[in-house]
Formats: C-alpha cells, sequence, structure tokens
C-alpha cells in the first residue's frame, strides 16, 4: 500500500475509474480480456503516449504546444519522402531525418516565444498552421499506400516482441513500438525527477520570474524544452506512418486537443508547475480504453467524448480541490 | 526591437511567397509565371495580406491558358495535395486541352477548409468567371455563396453535393448513390457465399454519402441474402473518422467482439486500416469490401486481404462537371438524351437538377495497378 499512498488522490481516482470500466466491459464481452486487446491498446496508443510525454513537460514549465501534430507529420512525412525519393532503408536514418526537423520547429517556436514575449499558446497555433502549409508547399500531402512504403516502415510496422501464433495462422504479438514508448517514458522521468533542468522546468511553471531570479536560464530552458517536444514529435511521425503501414498526412492534424486532454486528465496543472508522468500515462490508458471497447459495448463513437468530458471534468475538480487543500495545510489562503 | 523588424520582413516574405504558391494552382505555365510577376510585387509593396489577396486574384483573372478563350471553367474541389483531386486535375487540364473555345482549370483550398473554399468562391465571382464547378467540404456552408455566384450570372456545377440542390444550377454524381450502395452488398455477398455475420463502417455518421451507401448495403442483403446478420448494435455503422488507425481499431475490436464474424465492410476510404488488422492476424476467411483508392489500398487488393475495392474515377468527374457547364454556356439543354464524353457518362439519368452517370470503378487484384490515384 506504499505505491498507492505515493500516487496522489487524482490518479487514484483514475485508477479506480479504469479497473470498474474493465471490470464493465469484461462482464459485457468477455472477450474483450484477452492479450489480443492489450496488444492492440500498446500498439495504438504508442504515438500519443509519446507525444503525451513531450505536452505534460512544457505543461509543467507553464506554457502550452498546439503545433506537435504539426511538428511530427513534418518530421515523419518528410522522412518518409526522402526515404523514398533516395531508396534509403535504414530505420535509423528515418529516425534521424525526422527528430532533426522536430528539433528545429520546436527550437524555433521557442525561439519565437522568447524573442516577442507572447503566449505559447498563440504561437504555437500560428507555427502550426506555418509548418503545415510548409510542408505542403515543400513535400505535398500525397498519400502514401502500403506497396510503395519503403522497407523499414513496413518492418516497424511488423515488427514483434513476443509473438503466438492464433488459429488462422496469423501472429500475435506486442509491436516494438514498445520500445520508442518506453525509452521516451524513462527519459522524461529522469530529465523531471533527476536533473537541474527538470528542476528549472518545475520553477518555471511555478514562476517564471522567481526561477529567473533564482539562476534559471529561462530562455535557454525553453529552447530545451521545445526541443526536447520536437525529438518527441519526430520519433511519434515515424512511429505514425508505421501505425497503418500507409500515410494520409491529413488525418494527424487536429489531434493536439485529445492529446493536451489526456495530460489534463493525468492531474498536470495547466497553468504550469505541477504534472505527473503515471498520471499522464493513466489519461492516455483512459482515452485508448475507452476508444478501444466502444464495439464491446455496443456504442457509438460519440460516448468517446462523452466518457472523455465527464473524466476530464472530474479530473480537473480533483486536482483543483487536492492543491486548495495543499495550501490551506501550508496556511496559503488565496480565495 | 532589431529581431522584431527582421520578424516582419520574414513574415511579409513568407506571405508573398506562400499567395505565389495559391496562385501556381492554376496549374498551367502562364498562370505560375503570372503569379511569380505578382510575387515580385506583393514583395516590393510590404503593406500586407489585403494587398496580397488582390495580388492572387490578379493571377487568375489575367491567366487564360494562353488561349484566345470564350468561357472560362473554374473548378474548386475540396483540397490541395492529395491524390484524389490530382487525378481530378488531369481531367480537367484534359477538358481545357479538348476544347479551344474554353480555358478551364482546377484550383483547391489547403487542408479541406470551408472557409478558404468560400474565400476562393467569392474570388472567383468577384473575378466574373463564366461557370464554377465545386466539389464542397461542407456542402452547407457554401451554399450560400453559390447562390451568389447564380445570381452574378455565373454557371454553377457541383460534385458530391447533392443536398443542396437548390443553390446550383446541376449537381453530378458519378452513380446513383443507392446503386452504389448495393454493390458493397453484392461483392460482399459473392466474398461470403451468401451467409454469416457482417460488421460496418461508415466515415462518420453525418456523411451523407457514406450513410446512404450503408443504408442501401443493408436494405440489399436484407431482402437478398436473408442469412447475411449485420452485428453492428442498433444496426449503427461505426465511425473511422477517415483515418486508417481507427479503422485499424475497428476491426480489431469486431474481430474479438464476434467470433463468428465473416464480412467487414468500410464505407470510408481508410479501409486499408481494416485490410491492415486481417493482415496480421492472417483472417482470410473474413472477407472486406471497402471504398479505397489504388495508393491506398492497392497493395491489399492485389494481394487479396481486401476482396474488393468500390471507388470513381476522379478525373472522369472533373471531365464530366465541366463539360456539364460547357453546355449549359453553349446554351445547350440537359435532358436524358444528353451523352457526356467520358465512360460511364455517355448515358445520364435526371431528377430535378441531379445527374447520375453510371461510372462505379471496382478494383480487383487485376486492374488496381492501371490507375494513377
Amino acid at each position: 500500500m506504499k505505491i498507492w499512498k505515493k500516487v496522489d488522490k487524482t490518479q487514484q481516482f483514475l485508477c479506480v475509474i479504469i479497473l470498474v470500466y474493465i471490470i464493465v466491459v469484461s462482464m459485457r464481452n468477455a472477450q474483450f480480456l484477452t492479450l489480443t486487446t492489450l496488444f492492440n491498446l500498446v500498439r495504438s496508443s504508442a504515438g500519443t503516449t509519446i507525444l503525451s510525454m513531450g505536452v505534460l513537460v512544457i505543461m509543467i514549465a507553464g506554457g502550452i504546444d498546439v503545433s506537435f501534430p504539426a511538428v511530427a507529420i513534418f518530421g515523419g512525412y518528410t522522412s518518409l519522402r526522402i526515404c523514398m525519393a533516395y531508396g534509403i532503408e535504414s530505420l535509423f536514418v528515418t529516425f534521424a531525418i525526422s527528430i532533426l526537423i522536430g528539433v528545429v520547429l520546436g527550437v524555433v517556436n521557442a525561439l519565437l516565444i522568447n524573442m516577442l514575449k507572447l503566449e505559447p499558446f498563440i504561437i504555437t497555433l500560428s507555427t502550426a498552421s506555418v509548418y503545415f502549409g510548409l510542408m505542403t508547399i515543400l513535400v505535398g500531402t500525397k498519400n502514401v499506400g502500403a506497396s510503395d512504403l519503403p522497407a523499414q516502415f513496413k518492418m516497424l510496422s511488423s515488427a514483434k516482441l513476443i509473438t503466438t501464433t492464433n488459429a488462422y495462422g496469423g501472429t500475435i504479438g506486442l509491436s516494438v513500438f514498445i520500445i520508442p514508448v518506453v525509452l521516451c517514458v524513462v527519459a522524461t522521468w529522469f530529465l523531471l525527477n533527476k536533473t537541474l533542468i527538470g528542476k528549472g522546468i518545475f520553477a518555471m511553471g511555478c514562476n517564471n520570474e522567481a526561477a529567473r531570479r533564482a539562476g534559471f536560464n529561462v530562455n535557454l530552458l525553453r529552447i530545451f524544452i521545445f526541443g526536447y517536444s520536437g525529438v518527441l514529435a519526430g520519433i511519434m511521425g515515424v512511429i505514425y506512418i508505421a501505425g497503418t503501414n500507409s500515410v494520409n498526412p491529413v488525418s494527424l492534424v487536429g489531434t493536439e486537443m485529445s492529446v493536451i486532454a489526456c495530460v489534463v486528465i493525468g492531474g498536470a496543472a495547466p497553468q504550469g508547475g505541477y504534472g505527473k508522468i503515471f498520471g499522464t500515462l493513466l489519461g492516455v490508458i483512459l482515452y485508448y480504453l475507452f476508444n478501444q471497447t466502444l464495439i464491446y459495448l455496443g456504442l457509438s463513437a460519440s460516448w468517446q467524448d462523452f466518457f472523455m468530458g465527464i473524466v476530464l471534468l472530474f479530473s480537473i475538480i480533483s486536482t483543483s480541490y487536492q492543491r486548495r487543500l495543499k495550501d490551506r495545510k501550508n496556511f496559503i489562503f488565496t480565495e | 526591437m532589431k529581431h522584431k523588424k527582421v520578424l516582419a520582413v520574414l513574415l511579409t516574405v513568407a506571405m508573398a511567397a506562400s499567395v505565389a504558391a495559391c496562385g501556381g494552382g492554376g496549374s498551367d505555365t502562364n498562370a505560375s509565371s503570372d503569379a511569380a510577376e505578382n510575387t515580385t510585387d506583393a514583395q516590393a509593396d510590404t503593406t500586407g495580406a489585403g494587398d496580397a489577396a488582390d495580388a492572387s486574384s490578379d493571377t487568375t483573372t489575367d491567366a487564360t491558358g494562353g488561349k484566345d478563350a470564350e468561357f472560362t471553367i473554374a473548378l474548386c474541389a475540396k483540397t490541395e495535395g492529395i491524390a484524389w483531386f490530382d487525378d481530378m486535375r488531369t481531367g480537367v487540364d484534359e477538358f481545357n486541352a479538348d476544347h479551344a473555345d474554353v480555358y478551364a482549370y482546377e484550383i483547391n483550398p489547403e487542408g479541406s477548409d470551408a472557409a478558404k473554399q468560400n474565400a476562393m468562391l467569392e474570388d472567383l465571382i468577384s473575378q466574373g468567371v463564366d461557370a464554377i464547378c465545386c466539389v464542397p467540404v461542407d456542402a452547407q456552408a457554401v451554399a450560400a455563396t453559390l447562390q451568389k455566384a447564380r445570381d452574378a450570372g455565373i454557371v454553377v456545377v457541383t460534385h458530391e453535393a447533392s443536398d443542396i440542390l437548390g443553390s446550383v444550377d446541376y449537381d453530378l454524381e458519378a452513380f446513383d448513390n443507392d446503386y452504389f450502395g448495393t454493390l458493397y452488398g453484392q461483392y460482399l455477398a459473392e466474398a461470403m457465399g451468401g451467409e454469416g455475420q457482417y460488421y460496418a463502417a461508415v466515415g462518420g455518421l453525418g456523411m451523407t454519402t457514406h450513410m446512404q451507401w450503408f443504408n442501401s448495403m443493408v436494405n440489399y442483403l436484407k431482402e437478398n441474402h436473408p442469412n447475411m446478420e449485420l452485428v453492428n448494435p442498433d444496426g449503427t455503422p461505426g465511425e473511422d473518422d477517415n483515418n486508417e488507425q481507427t479503422a485499424y481499431d475497428l476491426a480489431v475490436q469486431a474481430i474479438a467482439a464476434y467470433p463468428e464474424l465473416k464480412g467487414l465492410v468500410d464505407c470510408a476510404a481508410s479501409s486499408n486500416g481494416m485490410a491492415l488488422a486481417l493482415e496480421e492476424q492472417g483472417r482470410t476467411d473474413i472477407k472486406l469490401v471497402g471504398l479505397a483508392t489504388p495508393s491506398q489500398g492497392g497493395a491489399y487488393i492485389k494481394s487479396g486481404t481486401q476482396y474488393r475495392g468500390l471507388c470513381w474515377r476522379p478525373a472522369d468527374a472533373g471531365y464530366t462537371a465541366c463539360e456539364i457547364a460547357y453546355k449549359i454556356l453553349k446554351g445547350e439543354e440537359i435532358t436524358e438524351e444528353t451523352s457526356f464524353t467520358k465512360e460511364g457518362y455517355e448515358t445520364i439519368t435526371i431528377d430535378g437538377n441531379l445527374i447520375s452517370g453510371n461510372a462505379p470503378l471496382v478494383f480487383t487484384p487485376e486492374n488496381v495497378d492501371d490507375y494513377p490515384f
């Protein structure tokens, strides 16, 4: 029970919801409780999990980023087209190109914010359009189907770690997507909890001016944070394409709010200074759990929005209530 | 302060460059060279977006494709940069080449943006083109603008917009949508041997044509193949948002939730997501029929994972839309006897001002490589 005490109330609340929901669904349809469901959950949520780590870091630092889907597809799709044009079949190069583009675009975001001293929301809202438009002009948005996809994408799409063969001769297994996901989560955890940069990120989110006076170079920190988020977006871009073994570059745009919702559900404070990796993971799991159980429950897709909205609301209430209790304990009365 | 000046200059240049790129959409060399000229003007004049917009409208007014054309026909489709509307452009260009007295071209907004499409249509009206062909992003959203064009004496022909017939001269459909829906049913029944459970999805419950296809398929199967059972709860189709990942997830769930499942239908062009799920799980016993384009779904149709892909040829639809507008401009009356050039449109049916061809395209492993979209 030590671990249970360690996580905050919002996360406990999410754990309970997830458990109850799983029980309800499996009572409705026993087919739900299979390894296939779990493997598919991991595979489908991989991209969102990686993006959510970037959003979490930026949100803790008191900012918000809505340009990451544009950055991700810019990186992933451009990398794909370069690989197609030059016949590159190295997975390493594919990721490297995508990550490089991600870093550049992320750093541009940070530089604009630093130079103009404007809200990150407004800057990233505009850069999202600029990036996507730029990609459309430079690279185009032509769909690429499974037959034209370079070998490394196909390999990434079908490679599995633990496999079993089903009755039909197909292989069911844990997608290799789990590797980049675990790497990104661990790296983010290390960054936030074990480095001075992490302390700076939390300090910035609590009070930017105080962090600056305490000796943190907030402008440099911001460049680092957005660059890091760009790295994650770059990784996600490649995973996203491999995920469907084809790409329609338009379909990722507009998904930013669901990722942000996952992070907020996980208990991160939108005003900055607070956020937990475990909570964010729970938020992502919940989102995909709702998404992936509609058929088992026999519900239409609008129910997912409904569930998500309700949980988001409760989660925000819970987080702010906890904060108020804590403030009172410390004799801070702001209302 | 220095930074801000640099930034202002950068923004201006970026804006001018993007305007040039939009103008270039006319896809003939004259139009793009005009656009280049206008770009230099726009760069010299840094007053901003208003002038830039003017520059873009100049671009298309001046451009008559180097022809002494009597009529100008502009086709404004949903979005730039995707294979579907690129193929449509080849049809429009072909029409342009076939007719000496017409200058026909295609321009599209970026990113399926209804507001941008409206702005482009407004531009076309003020330029005074003779006819506008439109494939609306959102039919209701452009209805008023199209009506305005007609009030200005411009001929308006739409494609895939049978729900705003009141605001257009004619709407062109590649086929009768109810008939197209029965095709899903026919091929699914053929593949499943006329019995078993099937699960169906559409892009979204609000998508008019998808729902029409779905309903007509279900009715067809009910009447002709009573041993086939739709497993969808309440008979409501699943929604995949035209997104391959969502289609994949739906298929994985449906396969697991209904162990007896033998058929899958996706009325959205993202059916290759479902095919991927079938391929991974080795479920050759489950038959998939879906809307598909060769570039997206070709691999699975060729390998047999997807039994049939249904579609229509965008180039032919674009060509025929221009042809309808052209005939009206020439003062010809359009009746059921009117014959159009492209295959599938030689004979048409007319219901009010809704023109339907008979041009469904069915992809099989043998023919799927023949199409470039």
